[in-house]
């Protein structure tokens, strides 16, 4: 079991949470609005001995490093089985394709999947545990769908940047550790930089020893330039009935009906989803309350309780519906709520864009 | 990972031959049926006796037959088997749960696709199988069954390629091209495993079908469609990767249809403004799915309780009560 699934909740506890997390407006334990985000501390530049690092604190106290290293490899030759007369008419389009397109980068379209390469280390799980793997997945996901990243590690046809990003979650993961970890991931790599190239076409790689001189793997915003990339950013959404929070809590988490991460990133028409995947609620792990009528406790001298058989007990339970006791949540969540949740991170002057602007203006 | 228990194949990697003959007589896949139709599936259960509950799922091989030339299968038509043990006792070292404690394993099989897949489970089946639980868990009723567990294996005898096999990758090939098929793989899983679990008869809130659905444009390069007008984006339901050029974003759902609600949704790529039509699309799949399915378990059924009916004829006839009493399946809940 992750950790993050054992709730220390009494039903009674976790009733009251969900109650109170479905009233309009919703009252959350800490008393932050649905959109509101839990300070947090951020620094980027840690770590001396890498391209790029950074290292964010929740003030729950959950704490994650991640550094980026960047090493050139010799790139592979790739052979897919085409003869030389397939060679010879791509050779001819891709001739009629450089003429088109000269005011476009030369490099786009050649960086490939295999340079980028993250690693989770979550303390008190193995490499191959579902969260882990998970959340690497997700993450390596939303960073490879930006062809731009891929194109940035290319240098010639012999060789290219292979990048390690590797993740380091120092707490124990008390809550879903998701949002952490990616803006983290997002601040160390608006920080990477990759030493600037001296040498030419083809031949061996040669770099430029002042490091004054490098160049920023995300270049930072440019007057005449319109589109700015930027790394993406992973944020876990909670649905309690109708109600729609942002960066929920372990105490919230354990009520959801719905949790989702979406990952976004930013475009020339603002954000743009590149990510969404549902995460499963830890509110189906915890177990639902007695009712007062199934409570087999004897009471009082004078009192009769008749014991129910097992069929009525189900069919006494599955009427209440959960409405008197908690009940851990069955089915899935709506499309209609799913949607809103989606509108709500992407829209204009949405929850995305803040948390982007925020990490922006993040001082190295 | 040195695995020592085996016979391994070359550490590099395999690639299959490709003959000169072969990439002159096999053109590019082209999509046949309308968008709007899925791929017909097939699906059985009951197949393996030993087992609680198990299916199995193939979907059909969509477009143009194979040339007469060459042997090779212009795309892929997945196959999946799917097996369901329990609920049974957990071990008495595992701490006590209140809940069903599901564990899913999805593995392909080394055959599977185009490039061999090693015996060992990797990181991309294990969030496969991420994927299934957080599917199923929404549909099973685990509160009934405390200290119990359920197991649920998916063996992949056929997956779905990511591209067409002599597509260039590298060339202009936009957004991620790997994944696209583990995208149709996984729908596939979340119908068969749907139809163990009723074979196995666990309790289940509603059966669960799963969809995919994908945005994809007709020319090659991301960046002609901002060139040239004439391309547009379509959305598809149940996506064959190799016979598309580009996909531009995908979309997999499971889907509860007499409750409306989605239990597993994964989206990816870039679908901007159209990511809740690609979503309802996907949805729509997963409806077309399930008509599959009720008709599957309707004859399982009949299949199952005919057979009950039969043996408890000839056991009244026979005045066999102990017999009688002993085929009674039936469990006693403690609620």
């Amino acid at each position: 079991m992750a950790p993050y699934t054992t709730i220390p909740l009494s039903p009674a506890e976790l009733s009251y949470l969900h109650t109170s997390l479905s009233q309009t407006p919703p009252i959350r334990p800490d008393g932050r609005s649905p959109t509101q985000f839990r300070p947090l501390v951020a620094e980027t530049d840690i770590l001396p001995s890498t391209n790029g690092s950074a290292r964010i604190c929740f003030p729950d106290g959950t704490e994650a490093i991640v550094g980026v290293k960047a090493e050139v490899e010799r790139s592979k030759q790739e052979n897919n089985g085409s003869t030389s007369e397939v060679h010879l008419k791509r050779d001819r389009r891709m001739e009629q394709q450089n003429e088109d397109m000269e005011d476009r980068d030369a490099n786009e379209g050649k960086g490939r999947e295999g340079w980028v390469e993250l690693a989770i280390e979550i303390p008190g799980m193995r490499d191959d545990d579902a969260l882990p793997i998970f959340l690497s997945a997700m993450l390596t996901e939303a960073l490879l769908a930006d062809q731009g990243l891929k194109d940035a590690l290319y240098i010639n046809t012999r060789f290219h940047w292979r990048l390690y990003i590797d993740i380091l979650l120092l707490s124990l993961p008390l809550s879903y550790p998701l949002p952490l970890l990616s803006q983290t991931t997002h601040l160390a790599l608006l920080s990477t930089r990759l030493p600037a190239l001296v040498s030419e076409q083809d031949e061996d790689p040669l770099f430029n020893d002042d490091w004054e001189a490098s160049t920023y793997l995300y270049p930072k915003s440019n007057p005449s330039q319109t589109a700015q990339r930027k790394p993406p950013i992973t944020l876990l959404v909670m649905a309690v009935g109708e109600t729609i929070l942002f960066d929920p809590s372990a105490d919230e988490l354990a009520v959801a009906d719905a949790v989702v991460a979406l990952s976004v990133t930013q475009s020339t028409a603002g954000l743009k989803l590149i990510a969404l995947r549902t995460i499963d609620p830890p509110s189906r792990l915890t177990s639902g309350g007695i009712p007062n009528a199934l409570n087999t406790t004897p009471v009082a001298a004078g009192a009769q309780q008749t014991a129910l058989s097992s069929n009525e007990a189900l069919k006494l339970r599955e009427n209440d519906q959960g409405r008197s006791v908690w009940r851990p949540p069955r089915g899935g969540v709506k499309r209609v709520v799913l949607s809103r949740m989606i509108k709500a991170v992407v829209e204009e002057d949405g929850v995305g864009g803040e948390v982007m602007q925020g990490l922006a203006n993040v001082e190295t | 990972m040195n695995d020592r228990r085996r016979i391994n194949p070359p550490p590099g990697g395999t690639t299959p031959p490709a003959f000169l003959h072969s990439t002159k007589a096999t053109n590019r896949p082209v999509r046949t049926r309308p968008a709007n139709l899925p791929r017909s599936i097939f699906l059985q259960t009951g197949l393996v006796p030993s087992a609680s509950g198990s299916a199995y799922l193939e979907l059909q091989s969509s477009s143009s037959p194979p040339s007469k030339i060459s042997l090779i299968p212009t795309s892929s038509s997945p196959k999946i088997t799917c097996t369901v043990h329990g609920p049974r006792p957990l071990p008495r070292s595992a701490p006590f749960s209140s809940t069903l404690v599901l564990s899913t394993h999805v593995k392909f099989a080394p055959f599977a696709t185009r490039a061999r897949r090693g015996y060992v489970r990797d990181a991309s089946e294990r969030d496969l199988g991420v994927h299934l639980e957080t599917a199923l868990r929404g549909v099973i009723l685990g509160e009934r069954w405390p200290k119990s567990g359920v197991e649920v294996v998916i063996t992949v005898l056929e997956g779905e390629e990511d591209a067409w096999w002599a597509d260039d990758r590298g060339e202009g090939s936009g957004a991620a091209n790997a994944g696209w098929g583990m995208m149709s793989v996984l729908a596939a899983c979340i119908t068969a495993a749907s139809a163990a679990l009723v074979d196995a008869g666990i309790d289940c809130v509603d059966m669960i079908t799963g969809g995919v659905a994908a945005i994809v444009r007709s020319t090659g390069h991301a960046a002609d469609a901002t060139v040239n007008g004439g391309s547009r984006s379509v959305v598809v339901l149940d996506p064959c990767p190799s016979e598309h050029e580009y996909i531009q974003a995908a979309c997999v759902v499971g889907y509860l249809r007499a409750r409306d609600e989605v239990t597993e949704l994964w989206m990816r790529g870039d679908a901007g403004p159209e990511s809740e039509s690609l979503l309802d699309q996907a949805v729509q799949a997963a409806i077309l799915a399930r008509t599959v399915l009720s008709e599957t378990m309707r004859e399982a059924a009949l299949l199952k309780f005919d057979k009950q009916a039969a043996e408890l004829n000839s056991d009244n006839a026979t005045g066999d009560a102990t017999r009688r009493k002993a085929k009674s399946k039936d469990v006693a809940m403690t609620g």
